[in-house]
Protein backbone atom coordinates (compact mmCIF):
# COMPACT_ATOMS: atom_id res chain seq x y z
CA UNK A 1 0.00 0.00 0.00
CA UNK A 2 2.89 2.39 0.01
CA UNK A 3 3.48 2.16 -3.34
CA UNK A 4 1.16 4.59 -4.46
CA UNK A 5 0.76 4.61 -8.06
CA UNK A 6 1.89 7.43 -10.24
CA UNK A 7 -0.97 9.86 -11.41
CA UNK A 8 -2.47 9.12 -14.50
CA UNK A 9 -3.06 11.18 -16.88
CA UNK A 10 -6.67 10.27 -16.66
CA UNK A 11 -7.29 10.50 -13.19
CA UNK A 12 -5.15 13.62 -12.90
CA UNK A 13 -8.10 15.34 -15.07
CA UNK A 14 -9.91 17.78 -13.01
CA UNK A 15 -13.02 17.07 -10.85
CA UNK A 16 -12.13 13.43 -10.85
CA UNK A 17 -13.60 11.54 -7.14
CA UNK A 18 -10.62 10.51 -5.87
CA UNK A 19 -12.32 9.34 -2.56
CA UNK A 20 -15.64 8.86 -1.43
CA UNK A 21 -16.79 9.03 1.61
CA UNK A 22 -20.79 7.27 1.31
CA UNK A 23 -22.68 7.99 4.47
CA UNK A 24 -20.58 6.38 6.74
CA UNK A 25 -21.02 5.40 10.38
CA UNK A 26 -18.17 4.48 12.06
CA UNK A 27 -18.09 3.22 15.74
CA UNK A 28 -15.78 1.77 18.61
CA UNK A 29 -16.07 -0.42 21.12
CA UNK A 30 -15.63 1.23 24.15
CA UNK A 31 -15.77 -0.68 28.09
CA UNK A 32 -17.92 1.74 30.11
CA UNK A 33 -17.87 2.12 33.95
CA UNK A 34 -21.12 3.19 34.61
CA UNK A 35 -22.58 2.36 38.62
CA UNK A 36 -24.60 -0.89 37.98
CA UNK A 37 -28.51 -1.31 37.64
CA UNK A 38 -30.23 -3.21 39.90
CA UNK A 39 -31.17 -5.68 37.96
CA UNK A 40 -27.33 -6.01 37.06
CA UNK A 41 -26.46 -6.45 40.46
CA UNK A 42 -28.62 -9.56 40.86
CA UNK A 43 -28.00 -11.04 38.08
CA UNK A 44 -24.32 -10.10 37.61
CA UNK A 45 -24.36 -9.47 34.00
CA UNK A 46 -22.71 -6.41 33.95
CA UNK A 47 -19.98 -6.20 31.82
CA UNK A 48 -20.79 -8.88 29.17
CA UNK A 49 -22.29 -6.51 26.73
CA UNK A 50 -19.61 -4.17 25.15
CA UNK A 51 -20.72 -1.07 23.99
CA UNK A 52 -20.18 1.50 20.62
CA UNK A 53 -19.63 5.04 20.89
CA UNK A 54 -20.55 5.85 17.09
CA UNK A 55 -17.86 8.74 16.43
CA UNK A 56 -19.08 9.15 12.89
CA UNK A 57 -22.24 9.40 11.94
CA UNK A 58 -23.21 9.53 8.20
CA UNK A 59 -20.65 11.67 6.58
CA UNK A 60 -21.35 11.52 2.87
CA UNK A 61 -17.91 13.24 1.51
CA UNK A 62 -16.25 13.24 -2.18
CA UNK A 63 -12.90 14.51 -2.42
CA UNK A 64 -11.65 15.54 -6.41
CA UNK A 65 -8.61 15.43 -7.52
CA UNK A 66 -6.54 18.38 -6.80
CA UNK A 67 -8.16 18.75 -3.88
CA UNK A 68 -6.75 20.05 -0.37
CA UNK A 69 -9.59 19.00 2.20
CA UNK A 70 -9.28 20.46 5.78
CA UNK A 71 -11.54 18.95 8.58
CA UNK A 72 -12.15 21.43 11.42
CA UNK A 73 -14.04 20.71 14.45
CA UNK A 74 -13.78 20.40 18.56
CA UNK A 75 -11.92 17.67 20.27
CA UNK A 76 -14.65 14.62 20.14
CA UNK A 77 -15.84 15.61 16.60
CA UNK A 78 -14.80 13.08 15.13
CA UNK A 79 -12.18 14.10 12.74
CA UNK A 80 -9.57 11.35 13.58
CA UNK A 81 -11.93 8.22 13.68
CA UNK A 82 -13.22 9.89 10.02
CA UNK A 83 -9.62 9.65 8.70
CA UNK A 84 -8.66 6.22 10.64
CA UNK A 85 -12.43 5.10 8.45
CA UNK A 86 -10.65 6.87 5.29
CA UNK A 87 -7.13 5.02 5.65
CA UNK A 88 -9.23 2.20 5.89
CA UNK A 89 -8.24 1.04 9.14
CA UNK A 90 -11.29 1.55 10.92
CA UNK A 91 -14.41 0.30 8.43
CA UNK A 92 -17.65 2.09 8.74
CA UNK A 93 -20.12 -0.24 9.94
CA UNK A 94 -22.24 1.52 7.64
CA UNK A 95 -22.07 2.94 4.61
CA UNK A 96 -18.28 2.83 2.93
CA UNK A 97 -15.14 4.36 1.79
CA UNK A 98 -14.49 4.09 -1.72
CA UNK A 99 -11.15 5.31 -3.47
CA UNK A 100 -9.18 5.14 -6.63
CA UNK A 101 -5.86 4.00 -4.91
CA UNK A 102 -5.23 3.23 -1.36
CA UNK A 103 -5.21 6.62 0.99
CA UNK A 104 -2.11 6.75 3.23
CA UNK A 105 -2.65 8.08 6.95
CA UNK A 106 0.88 10.13 7.66
CA UNK A 107 2.39 8.45 10.76
CA UNK A 108 4.38 5.30 12.17
CA UNK A 109 5.48 5.90 15.70
CA UNK A 110 3.62 2.84 16.79
CA UNK A 111 5.85 0.64 15.12
CA UNK A 112 9.07 1.68 16.61
CA UNK A 113 10.23 0.30 19.38
CA UNK A 114 11.50 2.33 22.64
CA UNK A 115 14.39 -0.06 23.66
CA UNK A 116 16.45 -0.19 19.99
CA UNK A 117 18.84 2.54 18.81
CA UNK A 118 16.86 5.34 16.02
CA UNK A 119 18.91 3.05 13.04
CA UNK A 120 17.24 0.41 13.84
CA UNK A 121 14.11 1.96 14.62
CA UNK A 122 14.34 3.61 10.82
CA UNK A 123 14.85 0.51 9.17
CA UNK A 124 11.99 -1.00 11.29
CA UNK A 125 9.90 1.90 10.58
CA UNK A 126 10.42 1.98 6.91
CA UNK A 127 9.38 -1.53 6.68
CA UNK A 128 6.42 -1.69 8.77
CA UNK A 129 5.71 1.83 6.21
CA UNK A 130 5.07 -1.81 3.39
CA UNK A 131 8.71 -1.40 2.18
CA UNK A 132 11.29 -3.91 0.91
CA UNK A 133 14.59 -4.29 3.05
CA UNK A 134 16.30 -3.25 -0.58
CA UNK A 135 14.04 -0.47 -0.83
CA UNK A 136 14.13 0.55 3.05
CA UNK A 137 18.59 0.32 2.96
CA UNK A 138 18.50 3.08 0.26
CA UNK A 139 15.99 5.11 2.09
CA UNK A 140 17.24 4.91 5.38
CA UNK A 141 20.13 7.60 4.42
CA UNK A 142 18.01 10.20 3.68
CA UNK A 143 15.90 9.59 6.45
CA UNK A 144 18.63 10.35 8.96
CA UNK A 145 20.29 13.17 7.47
CA UNK A 146 16.64 14.56 7.59
CA UNK A 147 15.96 13.45 11.34
CA UNK A 148 19.49 14.77 12.42
CA UNK A 149 19.97 12.96 15.08
CA UNK A 150 23.66 12.88 14.63
CA UNK A 151 25.09 11.12 17.44
CA UNK A 152 22.08 10.01 19.06
CA UNK A 153 21.21 7.73 15.96
CA UNK A 154 22.82 4.66 17.73
CA UNK A 155 21.03 5.27 21.12
CA UNK A 156 18.11 3.86 22.09
CA UNK A 157 14.81 5.31 21.30
CA UNK A 158 13.54 5.96 25.07
CA UNK A 159 17.00 7.74 25.75
CA UNK A 160 15.62 10.36 22.51
CA UNK A 161 13.64 14.38 23.97
CA UNK A 162 10.56 14.85 23.11
CA UNK A 163 12.16 16.96 19.38
CA UNK A 164 14.03 13.95 18.58
CA UNK A 165 11.69 11.41 18.71
CA UNK A 166 9.02 13.81 16.65
CA UNK A 167 11.97 14.29 14.11
CA UNK A 168 12.46 10.87 13.79
CA UNK A 169 8.35 10.03 12.95
CA UNK A 170 7.82 12.66 10.71
CA UNK A 171 11.21 11.67 8.97
CA UNK A 172 10.24 8.36 8.23
CA UNK A 173 6.86 9.00 7.65
CA UNK A 174 7.37 11.12 5.33
CA UNK A 175 9.49 9.33 2.41
CA UNK A 176 6.27 7.13 1.24
CA UNK A 177 4.42 9.94 -1.45
CA UNK A 178 0.66 8.53 -1.05
CA UNK A 179 -1.61 9.27 -4.28
CA UNK A 180 -4.55 10.09 -1.63
CA UNK A 181 -2.44 11.27 1.30
CA UNK A 182 -4.30 11.78 4.94
CA UNK A 183 -2.73 13.99 7.73
CA UNK A 184 -3.91 13.95 10.85
CA UNK A 185 -3.17 16.88 13.00
CA UNK A 186 -0.16 19.39 12.78
CA UNK A 187 2.83 17.21 11.70
CA UNK A 188 5.33 19.98 11.95
CA UNK A 189 7.67 19.46 15.30
CA UNK A 190 10.79 20.81 16.93
CA UNK A 191 12.64 23.82 16.88
CA UNK A 192 12.26 26.51 14.09
CA UNK A 193 14.63 25.47 11.66
CA UNK A 194 13.14 21.91 11.83
CA UNK A 195 9.44 23.36 11.62
CA UNK A 196 10.17 25.13 8.10
CA UNK A 197 11.97 22.33 6.65
CA UNK A 198 9.02 19.52 8.03
CA UNK A 199 6.67 22.18 6.43
CA UNK A 200 8.25 22.08 2.86
CA UNK A 201 8.66 18.32 3.26
CA UNK A 202 4.54 18.06 3.77
CA UNK A 203 4.11 20.87 0.80
CA UNK A 204 5.94 19.08 -1.47
CA UNK A 205 4.34 15.85 -0.19
CA UNK A 206 1.17 17.30 -1.18
CA UNK A 207 2.09 19.09 -3.81
CA UNK A 208 2.69 15.37 -5.24
CA UNK A 209 -0.58 13.70 -4.06
CA UNK A 210 -3.60 13.53 -6.13
CA UNK A 211 -5.58 14.42 -3.53
CA UNK A 212 -4.81 15.85 0.31
CA UNK A 213 -7.12 15.82 3.31
CA UNK A 214 -5.94 16.98 6.50
CA UNK A 215 -7.17 17.63 10.37
CA UNK A 216 -6.09 20.87 11.54
CA UNK A 217 -6.09 22.43 14.93
CA UNK A 218 -4.61 25.46 13.97
CA UNK A 219 -7.16 27.27 12.05
CA UNK A 220 -5.20 29.74 10.07
CA UNK A 221 -3.03 27.14 9.35
CA UNK A 222 -5.91 25.21 7.90
CA UNK A 223 -7.13 28.14 5.99
CA UNK A 224 -3.85 28.97 4.09
CA UNK A 225 -3.24 25.60 2.68
CA UNK A 226 -6.83 24.03 1.82
CA UNK A 227 -8.94 24.95 -1.20
CA UNK A 228 -11.97 23.34 1.28
CA UNK A 229 -13.14 22.70 4.75
CA UNK A 230 -15.14 20.77 6.53
CA UNK A 231 -16.36 21.76 9.82
CA UNK A 232 -17.90 18.59 12.06
CA UNK A 233 -19.59 18.57 15.27
CA UNK A 234 -21.01 15.46 17.25
CA UNK A 235 -19.91 13.17 14.13
CA UNK A 236 -21.47 14.88 11.62
CA UNK A 237 -20.08 17.32 8.52
CA UNK A 238 -22.20 20.86 9.85
CA UNK A 239 -20.32 22.61 6.98
CA UNK A 240 -18.45 22.20 3.89
CA UNK A 241 -17.22 25.06 2.20
CA UNK A 242 -14.42 27.72 0.72
CA UNK A 243 -12.32 27.17 3.66
CA UNK A 244 -13.14 31.29 4.87
CA UNK A 245 -16.80 31.28 5.14
CA UNK A 246 -16.34 27.63 7.14
CA UNK A 247 -13.73 28.80 9.41
CA UNK A 248 -15.35 32.17 9.87
CA UNK A 249 -18.53 30.45 10.86
CA UNK A 250 -16.51 28.05 13.48
CA UNK A 251 -14.98 30.66 14.45
CA UNK A 252 -18.21 32.27 15.54
CA UNK A 253 -19.01 28.93 17.89
CA UNK A 254 -15.98 28.78 19.79
CA UNK A 255 -16.15 30.68 23.28
CA UNK A 256 -13.61 33.60 22.59
CA UNK A 257 -11.48 32.38 25.31
CA UNK A 258 -10.62 29.62 23.46
CA UNK A 259 -10.11 32.31 20.19
CA UNK A 260 -7.61 34.00 22.28
CA UNK A 261 -5.80 30.97 23.25
CA UNK A 262 -5.66 30.12 19.60
CA UNK A 263 -4.41 32.93 18.63
CA UNK A 264 -1.49 33.07 20.86
CA UNK B 1 -3.43 -3.52 -0.07
CA UNK B 2 -5.72 -6.82 0.52
CA UNK B 3 -7.95 -4.50 2.10
CA UNK B 4 -8.67 -2.91 -1.13
CA UNK B 5 -11.78 -4.81 -2.48
CA UNK B 6 -13.48 -4.31 -5.79
CA UNK B 7 -16.62 -2.64 -5.40
CA UNK B 8 -19.82 -3.74 -7.11
CA UNK B 9 -21.85 -1.66 -8.94
CA UNK B 10 -20.08 1.56 -8.50
CA UNK B 11 -17.30 0.70 -10.67
CA UNK B 12 -19.02 2.47 -13.28
CA UNK B 13 -18.30 5.82 -12.36
CA UNK B 14 -14.94 5.01 -12.28
CA UNK B 15 -13.42 8.19 -15.02
CA UNK B 16 -9.54 7.27 -14.56
CA UNK B 17 -7.84 3.69 -15.22
CA UNK B 18 -8.44 3.10 -11.85
CA UNK B 19 -11.63 2.56 -10.43
CA UNK B 20 -13.05 2.99 -7.10
CA UNK B 21 -12.88 0.46 -4.99
CA UNK B 22 -14.00 0.12 -1.46
CA UNK B 23 -11.22 0.39 1.37
CA UNK B 24 -10.87 -1.58 4.32
CA UNK B 25 -13.24 -4.11 2.35
CA UNK B 26 -12.83 -7.59 3.35
CA UNK B 27 -10.36 -9.14 1.22
CA UNK B 28 -10.33 -12.40 0.04
CA UNK B 29 -7.98 -15.27 0.54
CA UNK B 30 -5.65 -14.97 -2.14
CA UNK B 31 -5.76 -11.56 -1.90
CA UNK B 32 -5.08 -11.76 1.59
CA UNK B 33 -2.16 -14.04 1.31
CA UNK B 34 -0.09 -12.02 -1.47
CA UNK B 35 -0.26 -9.15 0.82
CA UNK B 36 1.27 -11.25 3.51
CA UNK B 37 3.95 -11.93 1.43
CA UNK B 38 4.64 -8.54 0.15
CA UNK B 39 4.73 -7.94 3.85
CA UNK B 40 7.63 -10.50 4.18
CA UNK B 41 10.12 -8.11 4.96
CA UNK B 42 8.01 -6.69 8.05
CA UNK B 43 7.03 -10.18 8.90
CA UNK B 44 10.39 -11.17 9.40
CA UNK B 45 12.28 -7.99 10.81
CA UNK B 46 9.05 -7.47 13.69
CA UNK B 47 10.20 -10.86 15.70
CA UNK B 48 13.65 -9.93 15.37
CA UNK B 49 13.51 -6.80 16.42
CA UNK B 50 11.50 -7.92 19.56
CA UNK B 51 13.82 -9.96 20.19
CA UNK B 52 16.49 -7.43 20.20
CA UNK B 53 14.42 -5.30 22.33
CA UNK B 54 13.53 -7.81 24.83
CA UNK B 55 17.53 -8.55 25.28
CA UNK B 56 17.94 -5.07 26.39
CA UNK B 57 16.00 -5.16 29.07
CA UNK B 58 17.04 -8.11 31.27
CA UNK B 59 20.72 -8.89 32.80
CA UNK B 60 20.63 -12.56 30.91
CA UNK B 61 18.66 -11.51 28.03
CA UNK B 62 17.80 -13.86 25.61
CA UNK B 63 19.69 -16.37 27.92
CA UNK B 64 16.56 -16.94 29.45
CA UNK B 65 14.72 -18.97 26.40
CA UNK B 66 17.41 -21.70 27.54
CA UNK B 67 17.46 -20.83 31.24
CA UNK B 68 14.07 -20.94 31.49
CA UNK B 69 12.91 -24.46 30.30
CA UNK B 70 16.15 -25.88 31.74
CA UNK B 71 15.53 -25.21 35.58
CA UNK B 72 11.73 -25.99 35.27
CA UNK B 73 13.66 -29.28 34.17
CA UNK B 74 15.49 -29.67 37.01
CA UNK B 75 12.65 -28.72 39.26
CA UNK B 76 10.14 -31.55 37.64
CA UNK B 77 13.67 -33.62 37.52
CA UNK B 78 13.59 -33.64 41.38
CA UNK B 79 9.71 -33.54 41.94
CA UNK B 80 9.02 -36.72 39.95
CA UNK B 81 11.93 -38.62 38.95
CA UNK B 82 13.63 -38.04 42.21
CA UNK B 83 11.07 -37.50 44.72
CA UNK B 84 7.79 -38.59 43.54
CA UNK B 85 9.16 -41.67 40.98
CA UNK B 86 7.41 -41.32 38.15
CA UNK B 87 10.63 -42.03 36.17
CA UNK B 88 9.60 -45.87 35.88
CA UNK B 89 9.94 -47.44 32.53
CA UNK B 90 12.19 -44.33 31.15
CA UNK B 91 15.43 -45.68 30.49
CA UNK B 92 16.50 -41.63 30.89
CA UNK B 93 14.52 -40.08 32.59
CA UNK B 94 16.76 -36.43 32.12
CA UNK B 95 16.41 -36.51 28.35
CA UNK B 96 12.80 -37.61 28.38
CA UNK B 97 11.90 -35.07 30.08
CA UNK B 98 13.61 -32.30 28.91
CA UNK B 99 12.57 -32.92 25.60
CA UNK B 100 9.42 -33.21 27.01
CA UNK B 101 9.29 -30.03 28.77
CA UNK B 102 11.15 -27.79 25.82
CA UNK B 103 8.97 -29.19 23.48
CA UNK B 104 5.22 -28.06 25.47
CA UNK B 105 6.74 -24.89 25.81
CA UNK B 106 7.55 -24.20 22.75
CA UNK B 107 3.99 -24.22 21.94
CA UNK B 108 2.73 -22.77 25.01
CA UNK B 109 4.74 -19.74 24.64
CA UNK B 110 3.87 -19.42 20.87
CA UNK B 111 0.36 -19.27 21.26
CA UNK B 112 0.38 -17.59 24.15
CA UNK B 113 2.22 -14.63 22.68
CA UNK B 114 0.34 -14.82 19.10
CA UNK B 115 -3.19 -14.42 21.47
CA UNK B 116 -1.67 -11.20 22.74
CA UNK B 117 -0.28 -9.82 19.50
CA UNK B 118 -3.81 -8.01 18.61
CA UNK B 119 -4.85 -6.82 21.78
CA UNK B 120 -0.83 -5.88 22.71
CA UNK B 121 -0.14 -4.27 19.25
CA UNK B 122 -3.44 -1.60 19.34
CA UNK B 123 -1.20 1.14 18.54
CA UNK B 124 0.17 -0.41 15.30
CA UNK B 125 -3.27 -1.67 14.08
CA UNK B 126 -4.50 1.88 14.30
CA UNK B 127 -1.87 3.55 12.74
CA UNK B 128 -0.74 1.20 9.81
CA UNK B 129 -2.75 -0.68 6.98
CA UNK B 130 -1.17 -4.05 6.94
CA UNK B 131 -2.61 -7.92 6.88
CA UNK B 132 -3.05 -8.17 10.41
CA UNK B 133 -2.26 -11.91 10.57
CA UNK B 134 1.34 -10.61 10.13
CA UNK B 135 1.30 -9.83 14.17
CA UNK B 136 0.03 -13.61 15.23
CA UNK B 137 2.56 -15.10 12.59
CA UNK B 138 5.88 -12.40 13.84
CA UNK B 139 4.97 -13.69 17.67
CA UNK B 140 5.25 -17.39 16.20
CA UNK B 141 8.83 -16.45 14.30
CA UNK B 142 9.89 -15.15 17.57
CA UNK B 143 9.49 -18.03 19.01
CA UNK B 144 10.76 -20.62 16.73
CA UNK B 145 13.66 -18.36 16.03
CA UNK B 146 14.26 -18.63 20.20
CA UNK B 147 13.67 -22.22 20.05
CA UNK B 148 16.50 -22.68 18.31
CA UNK B 149 19.36 -22.44 21.41
CA UNK B 150 17.17 -24.82 23.74
CA UNK B 151 17.01 -27.21 20.66
CA UNK B 152 20.86 -27.63 20.98
CA UNK B 153 20.52 -27.89 24.70
CA UNK B 154 18.26 -30.79 24.05
CA UNK B 155 20.79 -32.33 21.78
CA UNK B 156 23.58 -31.96 24.20
CA UNK B 157 21.39 -33.05 27.22
CA UNK B 158 21.02 -36.01 25.56
CA UNK B 159 24.59 -36.92 24.82
CA UNK B 160 25.44 -35.75 28.44
CA UNK B 161 22.92 -38.68 29.17
CA UNK B 162 24.09 -40.97 27.26
CA UNK B 163 22.05 -41.68 24.05
CA UNK B 164 24.36 -41.47 21.23
CA UNK B 165 23.94 -39.09 17.73
CA UNK B 166 22.18 -40.70 15.39
CA UNK B 167 21.12 -39.07 11.85
CA UNK B 168 17.64 -38.86 13.28
CA UNK B 169 18.33 -36.32 15.39
CA UNK B 170 18.23 -33.48 12.31
CA UNK B 171 14.44 -34.78 11.92
CA UNK B 172 14.16 -32.48 15.20
CA UNK B 173 14.37 -29.44 12.47
CA UNK B 174 11.40 -30.34 10.36
CA UNK B 175 9.30 -31.12 13.52
CA UNK B 176 9.99 -27.72 14.85
CA UNK B 177 8.88 -26.31 11.70
CA UNK B 178 5.64 -28.20 11.59
CA UNK B 179 5.24 -27.40 14.95
CA UNK B 180 5.41 -24.26 14.06
CA UNK B 181 2.47 -24.34 11.57
CA UNK B 182 0.33 -25.95 14.68
CA UNK B 183 1.41 -22.64 17.00
CA UNK B 184 0.66 -20.74 13.76
CA UNK B 185 -3.27 -21.92 13.91
CA UNK B 186 -3.78 -21.99 17.75
CA UNK B 187 -2.41 -18.31 17.87
CA UNK B 188 -4.55 -17.02 14.94
CA UNK B 189 -7.88 -18.50 16.75
CA UNK B 190 -6.89 -17.14 20.24
CA UNK B 191 -5.36 -13.68 18.51
CA UNK B 192 -9.20 -13.21 17.90
CA UNK B 193 -10.88 -14.77 20.61
CA UNK B 194 -8.57 -12.88 23.17
CA UNK B 195 -9.89 -9.29 20.76
CA UNK B 196 -13.10 -10.55 21.31
CA UNK B 197 -13.22 -11.40 25.14
CA UNK B 198 -10.26 -10.68 27.02
CA UNK B 199 -10.88 -13.07 29.60
CA UNK B 200 -9.57 -15.58 27.25
CA UNK B 201 -6.00 -14.33 28.25
CA UNK B 202 -6.60 -15.87 32.05
CA UNK B 203 -8.72 -18.74 30.44
CA UNK B 204 -4.97 -20.10 28.05
CA UNK B 205 -3.14 -20.63 30.89
CA UNK B 206 -5.36 -23.27 32.68
CA UNK B 207 -6.13 -24.95 29.05
CA UNK B 208 -2.10 -25.44 28.60
CA UNK B 209 -1.92 -26.77 32.20
CA UNK B 210 -4.36 -29.13 30.89
CA UNK B 211 -2.35 -30.02 27.98
CA UNK B 212 0.26 -30.33 30.57
CA UNK B 213 -0.66 -32.97 32.24
CA UNK B 214 -2.44 -34.43 29.10
CA UNK B 215 0.69 -34.70 26.99
CA UNK B 216 2.77 -36.92 29.10
CA UNK B 217 5.67 -34.60 29.81
CA UNK B 218 6.36 -35.66 32.91
CA UNK B 219 5.93 -39.63 32.66
CA UNK B 220 5.97 -42.51 29.99
CA UNK B 221 1.88 -42.63 29.16
CA UNK B 222 2.42 -46.84 28.16
CA UNK B 223 3.18 -47.55 31.68
CA UNK B 224 0.85 -45.01 33.62
CA UNK B 225 -2.29 -45.07 31.61
CA UNK B 226 -3.87 -48.72 31.32
CA UNK B 227 -6.98 -48.81 29.19
CA UNK B 228 -7.22 -48.11 25.80
CA UNK B 229 -9.68 -45.13 25.99
CA UNK B 230 -7.01 -43.57 27.94
CA UNK B 231 -4.13 -44.23 25.43
CA UNK B 232 -6.40 -42.91 22.56
CA UNK B 233 -7.07 -39.72 24.13
CA UNK B 234 -3.34 -38.88 24.57
CA UNK B 235 -2.97 -40.26 20.70
CA UNK B 236 -5.21 -37.11 19.91
CA UNK B 237 -3.31 -34.87 21.40
CA UNK B 238 -0.88 -33.06 18.82
CA UNK B 239 0.96 -31.53 21.87
CA UNK B 240 1.41 -35.36 23.02
CA UNK B 241 1.92 -36.38 19.07
CA UNK B 242 5.06 -33.50 18.88
CA UNK B 243 6.83 -34.54 22.08
CA UNK B 244 6.67 -38.63 21.46
CA UNK B 245 7.75 -37.87 17.94
CA UNK B 246 10.75 -35.77 19.26
CA UNK B 247 11.41 -38.20 22.03
CA UNK B 248 11.53 -40.95 18.86
CA UNK B 249 13.75 -39.03 16.71
CA UNK B 250 16.74 -38.17 19.26
CA UNK B 251 15.97 -41.70 21.88
CA UNK B 252 13.97 -43.68 19.44
CA UNK B 253 11.12 -44.42 21.87
CA UNK B 254 8.15 -45.34 19.43
CA UNK B 255 5.24 -43.30 17.94
CA UNK B 256 2.01 -44.87 17.43
CA UNK B 257 0.52 -44.13 14.18
CA UNK B 258 -2.67 -42.80 15.42
CA UNK B 259 -0.89 -40.16 17.39
CA UNK B 260 1.12 -39.54 13.81
CA UNK B 261 -1.91 -39.15 11.99
CA UNK B 262 -3.99 -36.88 14.96
CA UNK B 263 -0.49 -34.39 15.02
CA UNK B 264 -0.51 -33.56 11.15
CA UNK B 265 -4.49 -33.67 10.69
CA UNK B 266 -4.63 -31.22 13.99
CA UNK B 267 -1.79 -29.47 12.33
CA UNK B 268 -3.86 -28.77 9.27
CA UNK B 269 -6.83 -27.97 10.43
CA UNK B 270 -5.42 -25.37 13.06
CA UNK B 271 -3.63 -23.98 10.39
CA UNK B 272 -6.76 -23.59 7.83
CA UNK B 273 -9.39 -22.89 10.68
CA UNK B 274 -7.30 -20.32 12.65
CA UNK B 275 -6.75 -18.34 9.46
CA UNK B 276 -10.31 -17.76 8.02
CA UNK B 277 -11.17 -17.51 11.28
CA UNK B 278 -8.90 -14.30 11.83
CA UNK B 279 -9.16 -12.95 8.86
CA UNK B 280 -13.85 -13.02 9.03
CA UNK B 281 -12.76 -10.51 11.60
CA UNK B 282 -10.40 -8.44 10.18
CA UNK B 283 -12.07 -5.29 9.98
CA UNK B 284 -12.72 -5.35 13.56
CA UNK B 285 -9.11 -5.11 15.15
CA UNK B 286 -8.74 -1.58 15.29
CA UNK B 287 -12.19 -0.78 17.02
CA UNK B 288 -11.39 -0.18 20.19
Amino acid sequence: MSEAPPVTEASAAATTTMLRVDGAHVRYRVHTDRPPTLRERVTGARRAKPTYVEAVRGVTLDVASGDILGIIGGNGAGKSTLMRAMAGLLPPHRGRVVARSRPVLLGVGAALKPQLSGRRNIMLGLLALGMTRAEAEQLAPDVRDFAELDAALDRPLKTYSTGMKARLHFAIATTVAPEILLVDEALSVGDQSFKEKSAARLQELKERAGAVVLVSHSLDEGAETCNRVCWMRDGEIVMDGGPDEVVAAYRKTVPSKKRKKRAR
Amino acid sequence: MAGVAPTDATASDAVGSQPLREVGGRPSVPAYVVEIWRRRHFAAAMPMEEMRAQHMTSVLGNLWHILNPLLLTGVYYLVFGVVLGTDRGVDNFMAFLAIGVFVYHYTQKSVMSGARSVVGNQGLIRSLQFPRAILPLAAVLAQLIAFVPPMLVIFAIALVTGESLAWSWLLLAPLVLAQGVLNLGGSLLFARLTHKVPDMENILPFLFRLAFYGSGVLYSVDRFIASGLGQAVFDLNPLYGYISMARWAIMGDAVSSTALVATAAWTVLALVVGFLYFIAGEQEYANE
